[in-house]
């Protein structure tokens, strides 16, 4: 992961970063390690709201409704 | 301390009054004054719309030490921000690209929108808590420059306290309305960029009086005659000079570039060229307008920043390309020509006994009226 991840930043492969952050995050929910997937949700969900990519407006809401995050209405 | 040289002879009537004296173009502490008091507080050009054609495009822009941001919103409009960061100032957005979604510090990634606002403080209450009780994003967006678009110029009033662009310029817009149309840009070669190693003003200065056409010119002067210009004057406003005898420029086979619609006959051969105080410069012709805009960067350095507009875009007229080329370079060579008196005059003010000049009081009121305008906003800004 951390090596996908560096790679994507070399590259800086926007898309790949918020793919990668997600599924960091969706498996840190799995753990039930809910900081840890608020921290990976956030990156992917900031990356999303650069891009202007479809996700943001997911990303934005599952933060939200842990109370992580400002509901956006994207 | 600035020594406070009082400006009421240059204030007095063109026929005794003095030009400005040398601290305003040779003093580093009185251009940080005219900054203030003149730059500022009105509606400086900073930029082209031409720039930021597409929705989200951003171009930062230094206006003297300021970082402002242009973006392109969704709308179409275009908004003018301060280029810093809510969070720990730092520079947002470094070169022009643009911004598909939001613009994100590339610090600590707080993200704003096109229109300012701020939409995201990642980890601010810790990590992956995005949210603070003490920090409102709605009190959190960007600083935005007021901002006017006027003739692709984008206009700024930093201090926003001048009266609104349609008010200050009212008359310009009124005497120009012929020419209220779309206007675009001639494409790459119709840029042009000069830098002069004089202080902005005396760039102002030249533009506006047609008493050195003869001699700097003497190329323009074999068609257009001094005695074929005229004065353009509009206390606290404007000034500058127009021609009757205007001719379109033509290739081999007489082609000419297609006219501004609807002009009326004095714009067969009438063309003027207005200094839009403080600092940008502009020329309308039946079928190409020329903005300048001076970007000041130090006391005694100034940027010109030369674009040429027609009536019809570069792709509706592909045929014109090389007249638009022409066209670019024949102005080129004209406002190239100007160079050694800017900078000779940028000179002449290290002259300790040189006292402002004294103007022609029939050629020169165009320059002296740009030079009360000046000093009327010095004087202000010493009261304010």
């Amino acid at each position: 992961m951390d090596e996908a991840l560096q790679d994507a930043y070399d590259r800086d492969d926007i898309d790949a970063l918020i793919r990668l952050y997600t599924s960091a995050a969706d498996a840190a929910e799995d753990r039930h390690e809910i900081d840890a997937a608020c921290f990976y949700l956030t990156h992917a969900f900031i990356f999303a709201l650069e891009r202007g990519a479809p996700e943001a407006a997911a990303l934005n809401l599952r933060l939200a409704d842990r109370g992580r995050s400002h509901l956006l209405g994207l | 301390m600035i020594d406070q040289s009082p400006l009421t002879q240059v204030m007095s009537s063109v026929n005794t009054a003095n030009g400005l004296p040398n601290e305003h173009y040779v003093d580093p502490l009185v251009f940080e004054q005219e900054k203030r008091s003149v730059l500022f507080a009105n509606w400086s050009g900073v930029g082209f719309g031409k720039d930021i054609p597409e929705a989200g495009d951003a171009k930062p822009f230094d206006f003297l030490g300021m970082p402002l941001l242009a973006v392109r919103d969704r709308d179409g409009s275009v908004g003018v921000f301060q280029n810093t960061c809510r969070h720990r100032g730092m520079i947002l957005v470094d070169q022009p690209r643009n911004i598909a979604g939001a613009i994100r510090c590339p610090y600590h990634s707080w993200c704003y929108g096109l229109d300012g606002k701020l939409r995201a403080t990642p980890h601010v209450g810790g990590p992956g808590q995005n949210t603070h009780e003490d920090v409102d994003p709605e009190k959190l967006g960007l600083f935005r420059i007021r901002s006017h678009v006027w003739r692709d110029v984008i206009f700024v009033n930093v201090d926003c306290k001048a009266p609104a662009f349609e008010q200050v310029h009212a008359s310009l817009i009124a005497r120009w309305s012929e020419f209220d149309q779309p206007v675009h840009h001639g494409g790459q070669t119709s840029s042009l960029q000069l830098t002069v190693k004089a202080n902005w003003k005396l760039a102002v200065e030249n533009y506006c009086e047609s008493y050195h056409l003869p001699w700097v010119h003497p190329g323009l002067n074999t068609y257009s005659r001094l005695e074929d210009h005229y004065n353009i004057e509009e206390r606290g406003a404007f000034s500058g000079q127009g021609t009757l005898v205007y001719r379109q420029l033509t290739d081999d086979q007489g082609t000419t570039f297609p006219d501004f619609k609807g002009l009326g006959r004095q714009w067969d051969e009438g063309a003027e060229y207005i200094a839009v105080y403080p600092n940008v410069l502009i020329g309308v012709q039946r079928d190409h307008s020329h903005v300048i805009i001076l970007q000041p960067i130090d006391c005694e350095t100034t940027v010109e920043h030369i674009e040429l507009y027609y009536a019809q875009t570069a792709q509706q007229t592909p045929d014109l390309a090389n007249l638009r080329a022409t066209n670019a370079q024949m102005w080129k060579s004209v406002f190239e020509e100007d160079v050694f008196v800017v900078e000779g005059m940028q000179k002449g003010r290290h002259g300790d006994m040189f006292d402002g000049g004294r103007f022609s009081p029939v050629m020169d009121s165009p320059t002296h009226n740009f030079h009360h305008w000046v000093a009327s906003q010095i004087e202000q800004g010493r009261v304010a």
